[in-house]
């Protein structure tokens, strides 16, 4: 079977910072189809950027980035196709502030119609049968005509979590969409994702800097620090060696301490 | 700082000459300005009472200045729309809104009373060349103005929708347009008050409107006839400010 997510010693520096560390460095993983992943790492580790990356939205990379079998370009954006495969959950929400939920959550389906019925606002019975069923999913149903502006920030988040449902990716990739929130409303959000993927049987892909809700929500998590991959195992088999691998505060640069069996680490 | 103090010595030195030098004029006499009271005061007493015989050509004109500034502005508002997505830098590459930025910034440069006589000399006289000219000179701010608009939207929904695998024209339709429209509809609406009050003038050089009957009045010496008109641009400039005030604070 294609694996969802296939990459390859790949290696990104940002823009400006080519001389410096690179933001990820000599990256290899392979995501099956259906797993639900975490990455884990605190701020800085290249989350994002492997996120991003994986979205197709980066440049000037080097190694290989295959996504569902396709190979993505470190020089172009990737075909529609894998743009409407890939669906994204931004941090920041990314929503247009002035238009309705509804309007926002259908334009998760804009890469899927004709583009002139499209620029009309001609959507079709598919389009917003699948809307209202991702506005239902993520609970608000009820707000379809409230502009964005008017709502709350944990009601913004799911509008972008319906957004990206009614795009009906095969990959669902989410950036910290936990970071902010209180413990249960964080169980909430992140049951919503995965439990959304899991319904659907496709590949979700989380990042968060909390070791408890990674392992607890995700099959399976990869580890990042300075833009190194530090493990990859299944939730179940990480260690608070592990953890420690990717938390204790040695400065990037500086040779790791030898790890002491069954450190604890306060996230 | 003794370089910035310097500095401003040597300013102080140019701004104190430059005015000197503009004084520095036969044609500039105190002594006639102060001796010129009389002859001021006639001229007024002259423009009082305001005729009120001139309600009709006040009506004709003010209706011909209202409209070469809407016709006017919407040929302004018709070019701006391509060349402002033209001028913006998240449109196109450096290679074509660098050039149509120059552009507009020569276009904005052109008075519009010289833009006016020079069409005045194309079409002739009458509204029409007053329409061009109007139109043209907007298209300077306007498409800029536009570009801005476009160049000021917050970028992640712009990415979120390229994401989801949106063309462009979708994401200026979906992502873009409805974060500018509010700014779209203030600088027109500023940009039509500005056509309102330059039009006035239009007309002394004969691109049509109200300001041909205070050229008029003032060559033949009917000054009364001529304050009545300038009564009725001062009330027009009035209305349009209280209009527009009332309508910005509707896109704020």
């Amino acid at each position: 079977m294609t694996a969802a997510i296939d990459i390859a010693d790949l290696t990104l520096h940002h823009p400006g910072a080519e001389g410096g560390r690179p933001a990820l460095s000599a990256i290899t993983l392979s995501i099956k189809p259906g797993e639900s992943v975490a990455l884990l790492g605190a701020s800085g580790a290249g989350k994002t950027t492997l996120l991003a990356l994986c979205d197709g939205r980066l440049r000037g990379w080097r190694g290989r980035a295959d996504v569902l079998g396709n190979a993505l370009s470190p020089d172009r954006a990737p075909p529609k196709a894998t743009r409407i495969d890939t669906g994204f959950i931004f941090q920041e929400f990314a929503l247009v502030e002035r238009s309705s939920v509804e309007r926002n959550v259908l334009n998760g389906r804009l890469g899927r119609i004709p583009v002139l019925a499209a620029f009309f606002g001609r959507h079709s019975a598919l389009d917003r049968t699948a809307t209202y069923k991702a506005m239902t999913e993520a609970g608000i149903a009820d707000l379809a005509h409230r502009r964005v502006d008017s709502l709350s920030g944990g009601q913004r988040q799911r509008v972008a979590i319906a957004r990206c449902l009614a795009q009906e990716p095969q990959i669902i990739l989410a950036d910290e969409p936990v970071s902010n929130l209180d413990p249960a409303r964080a169980d909430d959000i992140l049951g919503l994702i995965t439990g959304a993927a899991r319904a659907r049987g496709v590949t979700s892909v989380f990042s968060s800097h909390q070791p408890e809700l990674a392992m607890r929500f995700a099959e399976r998590v990869i580890g990042l620090r300075d833009g190194k991959l530090q493990f990859d195992r299944p939730a179940a088999d990480v260690s608070p060696q592990d953890i420690a691998q990717i938390y204790h505060d040695a400065g990037p640069g500086t040779p790791s301490p030898p790890q002491k069996p069954g450190l604890r680490v306060v996230t | 700082m003794r370089g910035r103090d310097s500095g401003g010595f040597t300013l102080t030195l140019l701004i104190a000459g430059a005015v000197l030098w503009a004084f520095a004029s036969s044609d500039v006499d105190l002594a006639r300005l102060f001796g010129s009271g009389p002859r001021i005061a006639e001229f007024l007493g002259r423009m009082w009472p305001p005729s009120p015989e001139i309600m009709s050509e006040i009506l004709k004109g003010s209706a011909e200045t209202l409209r070469i500034a809407i016709l006017g502005s919407l040929g302004a508002v018709i070019a701006s729309v391509p060349l402002g997505v033209l001028a913006s830098e998240t449109m196109t590459p450096g290679l074509i809104h660098r050039p149509v930025r120059t552009l507009l910034a020569l276009i904005r440069a052109i008075p519009l009373i010289l833009v006016a006589m020079l069409m005045v000399g194309a079409v002739g006289l009458g509204p029409l060349p007053g329409i061009i000219a109007v139109a043209f000179h907007a298209t300077g701010m306007l498409a800029k103005f536009y570009a801005e608009a476009i160049d000021g939207v917050a970028r992640a929904p712009i990415d979120a929708l390229e994401s989801a695998g949106a063309s462009p024209l979708l994401r200026l339709r979906y992502a873009i347009w409805p974060q500018m429209a509010p700014v779209v509809a203030r600088d027109t609406i500023f940009r039509f008050e500005l056509n309102l009050r330059e039009s006035l003038v239009l007309g002394v050089v004969g691109a049509g409107g109200i300001g041909f009957y205070i050229q008029t009045y003032v060559r033949s010496f009917q000054y009364d006839k001529a304050a009545s008109v300038t009564l009725a641009v001062i009330l027009m400039v009035v209305v349009i400010e209280g209009f527009n005030v009332a309508l910005r604070r509707r896109f704020s």
